[in-house]
């Protein structure tokens, strides 16, 4: 018999409480780790706009609520394209509108320039002619959504428009969308002459975050967003979401570990004669501690991973909703995994802690006379 | 009297309880010799069990000295070192782990040795084996008579090899045969270990087994005595 079959054997002999204990845990695990997955996801869609159209990083209005809110003056780009370092500059207005059933459709206004010389891969049509006000490039989920192909109409807001060709870059949220004219977008969005972002490509050699500074002390009001980290500055979104995530995950420390607590109070209570038998045949406090220590770490780890199985089910569950696979295509990153592992072991020290303490504090007479 | 060492060295003594009120041991002094089987006789709180807890370092006392195996009790840091190594203790109720086989029970003191884990359920093995238990270690503690727990719980006192058996009352609680057969066990344990064996009993009978009886009366030695006739043929 080794030392984790005994640990085992314990955890085993209440089965009904070690069930419901891991169920209780991994609830909380499962929240965490649901969580973790749409911010990671939602991160990583961040990290595709900013590198839309191939440019090296963005600029965008500081301290913007959300990234679709951000205001950037039109006649503010060419400055920006004469910053130090900076080879080209190119304003795009993003514009949420339904289309169809999808109430998140990712409208881009582009300048026909600007589209011509870093246009997405095409794999149907070409771009529309440089005159045209009703011309779209429809990405290749939004094409198959609307089943649309080439030369055919689509309503987007009441406003019809050409399909001149359809694109695919494997990005979610530029894939479920469209390419319009800027100055179109600008109408149906009613935010004439200014844009939401401003796509910097940097000259080569030039560093990302050193141009980032530069703009900042030359253009107040606006912030660049060189790494998804720097999002914060123009999109709460993800730091209201991170916020939660920690938040949630305190929650889930705190209510974990008074249901091990409760878990493993019982189960020393229960066992006291036996603590007593243990402590007579010679084990020493640190092994009792050790015992109860490491049952508490199986719960928790087993809680771990049925928390994370539930957790991923949930997000899949999620995604079963048109509107969220849209915008968001699941991250299973391994910091998630991670970060609710280290939630099931904190759960388990800091439950394990006092039923523990009481443990070795019992004296052998005390523990074999305990009825 | 064995002319062999003291294994077990008692002077003055003193246990008290309830706040300092009673004293269960009241000066205490004793000599126990190696591979001597010795009987602690008396009434019900004469301080028989209290002094056999104190040898077994399950508690400790407040006066006097109490030296066993070269251990001073008194002041030994370790306790559980020699709880693990020193000394095998039995008790009236076997005391076994419900939820664990007979095999796993004997294992759970090797736990505190550098014994692999199919070390530990080869020794285990050969200790039922050696207490008639052959073919049993699978057997969980409800599937077995009294007097098999009792076997089990002596495989399990003596799974360290310790030098001293200590034993509370170990057939309080079997039918005559049973208890016969332990005694039987424990006296041939005595002989090819070469064991010491303190054995708290009140049953005169079982006390006769041993080789020499001590009777205790209100927390004091009043005499201790070789049993002087064949002991084999008592109880």
């Amino acid at each position: 018999m080794s030392f984790l079959s005994l640990v085992i054997k314990n955890l085993v002999r209440q089965r009904v409480r070690t069930a419901l204990t891991v169920l209780g845990i991994s609830i909380g695990i499962t929240t965490v780790v649901a969580l973790g997955v749409v911010t990671d996801s939602l991160r990583a869609t961040s990290g595709e706009i900013l590198k839309l159209a191939g440019a090296d990083f963005m600029v965008a209005q500081e301290g913007a609520a959300d990234l679709s809110f951000s205001i950037v003056p039109e006649d503010s780009i060419p400055a920006l394209s004469e910053e130090p370092g900076v080879e080209n500059a190119e304003g795009m207005l993003f514009h949420i509108a339904r289309v169809g059933s999808n109430p998140y459709f990712f409208l881009i206004g582009r300048e026909h320039s600007g589209l011509t010389a870093r246009p997405p891969h095409l794999i149907a049509g070409d771009i529309w002619p440089p005159d045209a006000t009703d011309g779209i490039l429809l990405g290749k989920r939004a094409a198959r959504d609307l089943r649309a192909g080439t030369g055919d109409t689509v309503a987007i807001e009441d406003r019809p428009f050409v399909v001149s060709g359809i694109y695919e870059t494997g990005r979610l949220l530029e894939d479920g969308g469209a390419y319009a004219p800027l100055d179109v977008v600008q109408q149906i969005a009613g935010r004439s002459g200014v844009v939401t972002a401003v796509f910097l490509s940097l000259s080569p050699g030039a560093d990302p975050a050193a141009v980032g500074r530069s703009i900042e002390e030359h253009f107040p009001g606006l912030a660049s967003i060189v790494e998804v980290g720097d999002y914060s500055e123009v999109d709460q979104g993800i730091q209201f979401l991170d916020a939660a995530n920690l938040a949630i995950s305190v929650l889930a420390v705190g209510i974990g570990a008074i249901g091990v607590m409760n878990t493993m109070i019982m189960s020393v209570f229960e066992r006291t004669r036996e603590i007593g038998i243990f402590r007579a045949v010679g084990w020493s406090g640190r092994r009792i501690l050790r015992m109860i220590i490491t049952e508490s770490l199986l719960l928790c780890v087993l809680a771990a991973f049925v928390g994370s199985a539930l957790g991923i089910l949930a997000t899949r569950a999620i995604l079963l909703i048109d509107v969220i696979r849209n915008v968001l295509e699941p991250q299973y990153s391994t910091d998630v995994f991670i970060r609710s592992l280290a939630v099931a072991v904190i759960v388990a020290l800091a439950g394990a802690a006092y039923p523990a303490f009481r443990a070795v504090r019992l004296t052998p007479m005390e523990a074999l006379r305990y009825e | 009297m064995s002319d062999g060492r003291p294994a077990i060295r008692i002077r003055g003594l003193v246990k008290p309880f309830e706040k300092g009120r009673i004293n269960a041991l009241n000066g205490v002094d004793l000599d126990v010799y190696e591979g001597e089987f010795v009987a602690i006789v008396g009434p019900s709180g004469c301080g028989k069990s209290t002094l056999l807890h104190l040898i077994a370092a399950l508690d400790r006392p407040n006066k006097g000295a109490i030296e066993v195996q070269g251990h001073e009790l008194r002041s030994e840091r370790r306790l559980d070192h020699y709880r693990s190594r020193d000394v095998g203790l039995v008790f009236q109720l076997d005391n076994l782990i419900p939820s664990l086989s007979a095999s796993e029970n004997v294992q759970v003191p090797m736990f505190e040795r550098p014994y692999s884990a199919h070390e530990r359920k080869r020794r285990a093995e050969k200790l039922l084996e050696q207490v008639g238990l052959s073919g049993k270690g699978r057997s969980r503690p409800p599937q077995l008579s009294g007097g098999e727990r009792q076997r089990v719980a002596i495989a399990r006192a003596l799974a360290n090899d310790p030098p001293l058996l200590l034993a509370d009352e170990p057939t309080g609680r079997l039918d005559s045969a049973s208890g016969r057969r332990i005694l039987d066990l424990l006296e041939d344990l005595q002989k090819r270990r070469n064991l010491t064996i303190v054995l708290v009993t009140h049953e005169p009978s079982v006390a006769g087994r041993a080789d020499r009886i001590v009777e205790m009366l209100d927390g004091r030695v009043m005499l201790a005595a070789e049993v002087p006739h064949d002991r084999s043929a008592v109880a």
